[in-house]
């Protein structure tokens, strides 16, 4: 791929990966963590990258799947909180709930306390605004799989961020 | 799909046109998805705005392979960081890659005098490399193996030249009567240049931008600087 640069490309998708790295991870720092650890990945395995299909959706799968091997190596504490209570509100009051915007910390932690594959999709589709195809692809599973999920992930996380969904 | 599905497939305009009006009036029948549609509008725009900030943060993408760049001083800065993960791993490994190319480069034209050496953690010029910075002015014939090209202070005080060899590039700024190796870049093979132009090489331009202070000596203020050992 001589007419690729992979630092060009990485450039491009970097800002979006990142956040896509603090929707699914624990804080910021390790965060920061999966999407260095993403990049590195798809650097090493930048051979294999197809030239004509989409750079973003290969990092974004990569970074996925550097996610989920973080979790299961158990080199992260907890993979995600078990909250105290099922539907727990977590510091969002919600009378004020029409106005008042979501701070990165209350968002971050309500995506944990999401399970892991309704986290993925959420973030995918919510917070980077994928299409349910495009996700599906990305995480590459059918796209009911995909819809389902996030029918579940974002009624919880209405419930948890203070409106009755 | 069940209701649930399509409801938020509606909302989420990924229903094909008939469908979508189906739903569409089933919403507007009903206070109760109405309400529900527009709570759930409110998640996803606060949900977004949530996880904004991240987009403006001054974080820059890490780079791999353009020009090859090692930034040496950028990556003994980051030492001690924050090391849970990643990020010593990767400065370590690129520095491996490229400077086993460079020190390929380097040495195999001049077996036994290597260019460049690790002492106490940092890369210093030897051999040919170290003379040519300590004597060589940018002027001179370009039949030398190494080429001197610009010549400056940095912010720090220390006076720092880059150098150009055959197939490679680099800043070394002077430290005691060391020359400490700044950063190293693979330029295009065969690039006779002028060294005066080294500058072209984006990651080499880039890493004298950051550390210039001042603006590049002329000849006479070069060799001023040589006349009193680089002090």
């Amino acid at each position: 791929m001589p007419s690729l640069s992979f630092d060009a490309e990485l450039a491009a998708v970097w800002p979006r990966l990142r956040r896509f790295a603090h929707a699914l991870a624990r804080n910021p720092a390790d965060a920061d963590d999966l999407a260095q650890m993403a990049a590195e990945k798809a650097f090493k395995s930048f051979s294999q990258f197809h030239p004509g299909t989409k750079f973003d959706y290969w990092m974004f799968r990569i970074c996925r799947t550097v996610w989920i091997d973080m979790i299961r190596s158990g080199t992260r504490r907890a993979a995600r909180e078990v909250p105290s209570e099922e539907g727990e509100r977590i510091g969002f009051d919600p009378r004020a709930a029409v106005e008042a915007t979501i701070d990165l910390k209350t968002a971050m932690r309500a995506m944990q306390r999401l399970p892991e594959e309704q986290r993925e999709v959420v973030a995918l589709i919510l917070v980077e605004g994928f299409g349910y195809r495009e996700a599906a692809e990305i995480l590459e599973q059918p796209i009911g799989t995909v819809s389902s999920r996030l029918a579940r992930g974002r009624q919880a996380l209405l419930v948890m961020l203070g409106e009755s969904g | 799909m069940s209701e649930d599905e399509e409801f938020f497939a509606w909302l989420d305009g990924e229903l094909d046109p008939e469908l979508a009006g189906k739903v569409e009036a089933r919403v507007a029948a009903s206070p109760e998805l109405t309400a529900r549609a527009a709570a759930q509008r409110r998640l996803t725009a606060g949900l977004r705005e949530a996880f904004e900030p991240t987009l403006a943060e001054e974080r820059p993408a890490p780079r791999f392979d353009e020009g090859k760049v090692i930034d040496f001083g950028a990556r003994a800065a980051g030492r001690g960081a924050r090391r849970p993960f990643g990020v010593p791993q990767w400065a370590a490994m690129a520095a491996t890659l490229a400077l086993g190319l460079l020190v390929g480069n380097l040495v195999g034209r001049d077996p036994g005098q290597s260019p460049v050496v690790e002492e106490q953690g940092r890369i210093v010029a030897a051999g040919a490399l170290d003379r040519a910075l300590d004597v060589q002015l940018a002027s001179a014939p370009a039949g030398d193996a190494v080429r001197i090209g610009l010549t400056f202070r940095d912010s720090a005080g220390r006076i720092c030249r880059s150098f150009q060899d055959r197939a490679t590039a680099g800043l070394a700024c002077r430290e005691g009567s060391q020359w400490h190796i700044e950063g190293l870049f693979q330029g295009a093979e065969g690039q006779s240049s002028d060294y005066r132009m080294a500058g072209q090489d984006p990651g080499l331009a880039q890493l004298i931008g950051q550390k210039v202070a001042g603006g590049p000596f002329d000849a006479a203020q070069e060799k001023a600087a040589r006349d009193r050992d680089w002090r």
